[in-house]
């Protein structure tokens, strides 16, 4: 008995442990990029490299603002391809879906989230780039080219979590509606989705979150200059290229600006996660 | 019964996915040999020269690229106060690979990569009406090309550093150098026998040599396992000056020592680099001068009309 107790007892300081790993490991993240940036950023100036409009490192000129631009540009792309077809697949797939079809079609987006990204972007390299070179002429990269793509690697996290909460509604709410007369196509955009409201911004948000972090692909895609974009197709780096990019051979002071970039793309991503918990409580209240 | 079924409904969307990129292999196949046929037809006899109009898409690598910045030092495509300006708009490209396959599919194009990753996907360009070949790069014709040396203080060099450096330039040493694709300095090196010797040697300077030195160090250790080497990768003129003042004992650098420098340090060439200017095979161009390429990278030059 005293046995079985004190082993209970080690078990749960195991996963307490475990547990406490997973925090220490973003608490450490945490004290690493800001106690290695923003010392950096403090010495090239917080304002110049915000709002620096140049970035050359050879030159000692590190402005982040074009950066910052390409950024938000891609992400709002991405959420305009991935957005609409994101929701639309997802109340397929919970109000209009026949099972048969469902069985092939959700394994089918679940691998989509599976795909490495280095895939996508080669993916995009070899099939979307040489598509755009074609309608647009130029180098088929850039912004547009980028936002199609990005808009392909968010499906999966909007269509599930949209999914999810389509089907967390309660049934009452869609048999209310068919009572009242409504046919089911109403029902379900006029009763089912906006009940699952929140829920489905929520995966809209996280979404946004995968977008504005994506690397790799963005990189082999993007076209990469250090430009404010001026055009759909004009060429654009994101805040993560633009680690990638230079990571590689980085010193000294250029080394310290990339990993201040870091702490810039982390504040985006903290702000985009504290509007989903955010997000998530209201939601929890509401039902 | 229902795991099988999800098996194989997994199985015909892996087959629909292969199916789906086959055709769009196919038809960006397609596409680009239709390009192809047009010009070549509608221009009958067909006059070199006059095939290239449109925008120069000027390629890129990343600012802390090592054969971008010997390409942009070689070339002098740099600003009134000596730094790297290579135009703002250029595509940047962060490895070898995507250059080449941005270039193979671009056919108004123009990047480089260092000479070993060249391959016939794309077009190297004669500079200065010498073609980027080994040979070339040898007997010193070749413009864009640089050599890397290791440098040492004669009166002051131990016993283990002139062993490093006889392993380096060894049949053995070349053959790492020539591995890493670039350009052996010398062919018919005589094969090196390990010495035994112990102590430690440090090695500073460029980032460019640093890689392949950290692989000849590794193997050298492995034959002289009582022999510590180190090697610091903080740029040419760091390593030199450190040579100079004692700091290190070897200074590795990817430039000719300047006159000042190698009035103190006695050089060795180890390898050359040579950087291939590359272009669409597409292209009609054949050679540029170093001048044109530089006004390209500049951004002073922007269609190809202007090259012809």
């Amino acid at each position: 008995m005293l046995k079985l107790k004190s082993k209970e007892k080690l078990f749960k300081m195991l996963f307490c442990l475990c547990a406490f790993v997973s925090a220490a490991a973003v608490a450490l993240i945490c004290i690493f990029m800001f106690a290695n940036g923003f010392p950096a950023m403090a010495e090239n100036g917080f304002f110049k490299f915000l709002f620096g409009e140049e970035w050359r490192p050879t030159a000692g000129q590190f402005g982040i603002l074009p950066m910052i631009t390409g950024s938000i540009c891609v992400t709002a792309g991405a959420i305009i391809f991935g957005v609409p077809l994101g929701l639309m697949c997802a109340i397929f797939l919970a109000g209009f879906c026949p099972k048969k079809l469902y069985k092939v079609l959700k394994p089918a987006i679940d691998l989509l989230a599976g795909i490495p990204s280095v895939v996508y972007g080669y993916f995009g390299l070899m099939a979307i780039v040489p598509i755009m070179q074609d309608i647009f002429g130029g180098n088929g990269k850039g912004i547009l080219t980028a936002s199609i793509l990005l808009g392909f690697m968010i499906l999966p996290t909007i269509i599930s979590v949209s999914e999810a909460s389509l089907r967390a509604v309660p049934n009452a709410y869609y048999e209310g509606s068919l009572a009242l007369g409504a046919t089911h196509e109403q029902s379900m955009f006029k009763t089912v989705f906006p009940a699952a409201g929140s829920g489905i911004f929520a995966g809209v948000i996280l979404g946004i979150g995968r977008a504005i972090g994506e690397t790799m692909a963005v990189a082999m895609v993007a076209g990469n200059s250090a430009i404010f974009p001026d055009s759909l197709t004009s060429n654009v780096r994101t805040l993560t290229t633009n680690i990638i990019l230079e990571m590689g051979y980085a010193t000294g002071l250029h080394r310290q600006m990339l990993i201040a970039t870091g702490v810039v793309l982390f504040i985006f991503i903290l702000i985009i996660n504290l509007c989903f918990s955010m997000l998530k409580r209201k939601g929890g209240k509401a039902q | 019964m229902r795991k099988a079924a999800k098996l194989v409904s997994y199985l015909c969307v892996a087959a629909l996915a292969v199916c789906g990129l086959g055709a769009c292999n196919n038809d960006a196949n397609n596409d680009k040999d239709d390009d192809t046929k047009n010009p070549s037809t509608s221009t009958p006899g067909g006059d070199d020269t006059t095939g290239m109009s449109g925008e120069i898409y000027v390629i890129s690598r990343e600012e802390s690229s090592g054969t971008r910045s010997a390409f942009t030092e070689i070339l002098e495509i740099i600003d009134a106060d000596g730094n790297d300006a290579t135009v703002a708009t250029a595509e940047v490209t962060n490895s070898t690979g995507v250059m080449l396959t941005t270039v193979a599919g671009n056919d108004k194009a123009i990047g480089y990569v260092s000479l070993g990753s060249l391959n016939d996907t794309v077009k190297a360009l004669s500079v200065d009406g010498v073609e980027a070949t080994a040979d070339n790069i040898k007997n010193n014709t070749y413009p864009v090309s640089r050599p890397f040396v290791m440098a040492y203080k004669e009166a002051e060099a131990s016993d283990l550093a002139k062993d490093f450096i006889a392993y380096v330039m060894s049949s053995q040493g070349q053959a790492i150098i020539a591995e890493e694709s670039y350009i052996a300095a010398d062919e018919s090196a005589e094969e090196y026998t390990a010495s035994g010797l112990s102590g430690s040697l440090s090695i500073e300077g460029s980032t460019s040599v640093g890689p392949v030195m950290e692989i000849l160090a590794e193997a050298y250790m492995e034959l002289n396992p009582d022999a510590n080497i180190t090697v610091t990768q903080d740029g040419s003129g760091t390593g030199i000056t450190a040579a100079i003042d004692g700091g290190c004992d070897i200074a590795i650098s990817s430039r000719a020592l300047k006159e000042e420098e190698a009035a103190e340090l006695t050089p060795v060439t180890i390898a050359t680099d040579g950087i291939a200017v590359i272009v669409n095979t597409e292209n009609s161009i054949d050679s540029l001068t170093s001048e044109q390429i530089k006004e390209i990278f500049l951004g002073n030059i922007t269609e190809w009309d202007e090259l012809n």
